[in-house]
């Protein structure tokens, strides 16, 4: 495994001008859209928790079955039992949301636990956690998922976990390779030498200081892998099941529909999980260039 | 390739593979462990569920069972090691030889959906890294990223809809394409369909993109440039080699994963549609023998990458 370690930054690092002035164009865009994919994410969720939507995602129309959007009465048209995709839509947010930021919190808090026992300790537990992370790294995600659910049962916080422990090994690689980067860096030995406990020197000037970007970065791309965990597994049968909606088990009930035509049941809920998805890494990636400075004008 | 050059490769390649079998030893034990903490004792069905714990001891006993947890291992991992996977639950028949019969598949359609990868990938990256930011350049990276978003699943119905309703081609059940003109076509649809959707793809542009320019931009290159040696002899190795086997083996697992829904979507008989079939009968033996074959193939592509690097760059046996 090749850790990636910063070298120091050139000129530009120290440069005055403001944030935007200095990114490149498309990592704006990247970010404004993954912002935008953010808020509407969150205010949809919220729509659905308390359930303020367009329409009764359950009450069925018989007599209008497989609309197309722009229907009188349904903005986004309906699916195979005639039930508002709209509502359905963003009722679907809830299969993703909650478990999706518990995959997330369980690989950020880990991750940076073990990457700060790597980074700072060193020794063996950079050996162990190298072994760690190949080990993880051995098994397909989905395969290690479908393992859990035969073994346990199929359900949507047990797959969190697992998809959060997995995204664990490359938080704490990029976390370890930041303090290795770190402690070249005089302002870490001086806080040693005014004898801060180490404690302090962690939480804040390594974690707080230096590795919250990374860490809002890597959080967004995990989301985005849960969100694609979660929506296939509804679509495989395994997550959340009918009548209850989620973009995955969507997908599917309107693909039977697809070969006769109908596409919009179907490709409502894929468009939907193909713009969040690609809305949460554009707004990791383009943090990452911006933040990290990979890329510069 | 010199003499001098096998002799590292062969170093590296003795400790790889300590570290390989280091690492299946942890598959193992990740694998074991979930079927340890599973809810649900066999024994419990034996014993109708009434048995206090000294009957379900002695039943333990008497049946051969080992009382600790790695008695039980150790039991466990001596049968898997000589090939016995157990029978499957739903069929009766031994795993191995099921997984080893419809593990071909899947290598057909992983392996392929790799090679069709390199096709489209290579090209975009290294024009991109070769002419710097462009229009084109940037669109083309933005098109990756969408296409690599595109979820599995829908996109198989498209492709199988223009195919069968627009074309007029292709017969879309497994059993029957033999007897068709143009059966071979058909292995072509979800390997495409793989090689597109599963991120791979934008994965691999961007990564080759990176290291390509890094590497081109390298004092060694420039003086190559100045002497008027070839360029790309002298890039190749570094710039493109290392970067590409590099993301192959690294994105093994995912295209392992993206086939358990390509399989479903296209009833190709493979490993991952077996997991999905394993899964929804929570037929253990079944889905265990698929993550240790996964494994192995993953720790394998992996190896090779070790191998590759270590060939082309002998520093990196003295790290």
């Amino acid at each position: 495994m090749r850790r990636y370690v910063q070298s120091p930054g050139s000129v530009g690092e120290f440069s005055q001008l403001p944030l935007w002035q200095r990114a490149a164009t498309l990592d704006l865009v990247y970010v404004g859209y993954g912002l935008l994919v953010v808020a509407l994410v969150l205010a949809s969720y919220l729509l659905g928790a308390l359930g303020w939507l367009p329409h009764d995602p359950q009450a069925m129309n018989v007599g209008l079955i497989n609309a197309a959007p722009f229907t009188p009465g349904h903005l986004l048209g309906t699916d195979f039992l005639g039930r508002d995709l709209q509502a359905r839509l963003i009722l679907g947010i809830q299969a993703y949301f909650l478990p999706g930021l518990l995959a997330v919190t369980i690989s950020v808090v880990a991750g940076s636990v073990l990457g700060i026992l790597a980074g700072y300790r060193g020794g063996w537990f950079d050996t162990i956690i190298t072994y760690f992370d190949n080990l993880l790294d051995s098994f397909p995600r989905l395969v290690l998922i479908l393992l859990v659910i035969a073994s346990f049962k199929p359900d949507i916080y047990y797959v969190m976990v697992v998809v959060g422990i997995t995204g664990m090994p490359v938080i704490a690689n990029l976390i370890a390779g930041k303090i290795a980067f770190l402690r070249q860096k005089s302002f870490i030995e001086a806080a040693h030498a005014l004898g801060l406990p180490a404690r302090t020197v962690i939480l804040k000037h390594i974690l707080w200081l230096n590795c919250r970007a990374l860490l809002v970065i890597q959080a967004t791309l995990g989301m985005a892998e849960a969100i694609l965990v979660e929506t296939s597994l509804s679509y495989l049968g395994f997550g959340v099941q009918e009548p209850t909606p989620s973009w995955g088990n969507m997908v599917q009930a309107g693909a039977n529909y697809f070969l006769q035509g109908n596409f919009w049941p179907s490709t409502a809920p894929a468009l939907a999980i193909l713009a969040t998805i690609l809305g949460f890494q554009l707004l990791g990636d383009g943090l990452n260039n911006l933040l990290e400075g990979k890329r510069r004008k | 390739m010199k003499f001098s050059a096998i002799l590292p490769v062969a170093r590296v390649l003795r400790r790889e593979l300590a570290v390989t079998a280091l690492l299946l030893l942890g598959v193992s034990v990740v694998v074991f462990a979930v079927l340890y903490l599973a809810p649900g004792d066999p024994l419990n069905v034996l014993l109708e569920g009434q048995s206090p714990r000294s009957i379900a001891a002695g039943a333990r006993e008497a049946l051969g069972v080992p009382q600790t947890w790695y008695g039980r291992y150790g039991a466990w991992l001596a049968k898997v090691l000589q090939g016995n996977f157990g029978n499957s639950i739903r069929t009766g028949l031994p795993v191995l030889p099921e997984l080893a019969r419809v593990g071909v598949n899947t290598l057909v359609l992983t392996l392929g959906s790799l090679l069709f990868t390199l096709m489209i990938a290579v090209p975009i990256a290294v024009h991109a890294a070769v002419n710097g930011d462009t229009a084109g350049n940037t669109a083309a990276t933005v098109a990756a990223y969408v296409v690599s978003a595109v979820p599995v699943f829908w996109f198989g119905y498209i492709v199988v809809y223009v195919f069968i309703n627009k074309l007029g081609m292709f017969p879309l059940l497994s059993g029957t394409a033999t007897k068709q003109p143009h059966a071979w076509l058909y292995f072509l649809v979800p390997i495409f369909v793989l090689g597109t959707a599963s991120g791979t793809l934008a994965e691999l542009i961007r990564h080759l993109r990176e290291e390509l320019s890094r590497v081109l931009a390298e004092d060694y290159i420039r003086t190559a440039r100045a002497k008027g040696a070839p360029v790309w002899r002298h890039a190749f190795k570094e710039g493109f080699l290392i970067p590409v086997t590099e993301i192959m083996s690294a994105k093994i697992p995912f295209l392992l994963g993206g086939a358990v829904i390509v399989e479903q979507v296209f009833n190709w008989p493979g490993m991952g549609r077996m997991a999905w079939q394993a899964a929804q009968d929570r037929d253990f033996p079944v889905i265990m023998g698929i993550a240790l074959v996964a494994a192995a193939f993953v720790r394998f592509g992996s190896l090779l990458q070790r191998v590759v690097f270590t060939a082309v760059n002998p520093r990196a046996s003295r790290e």
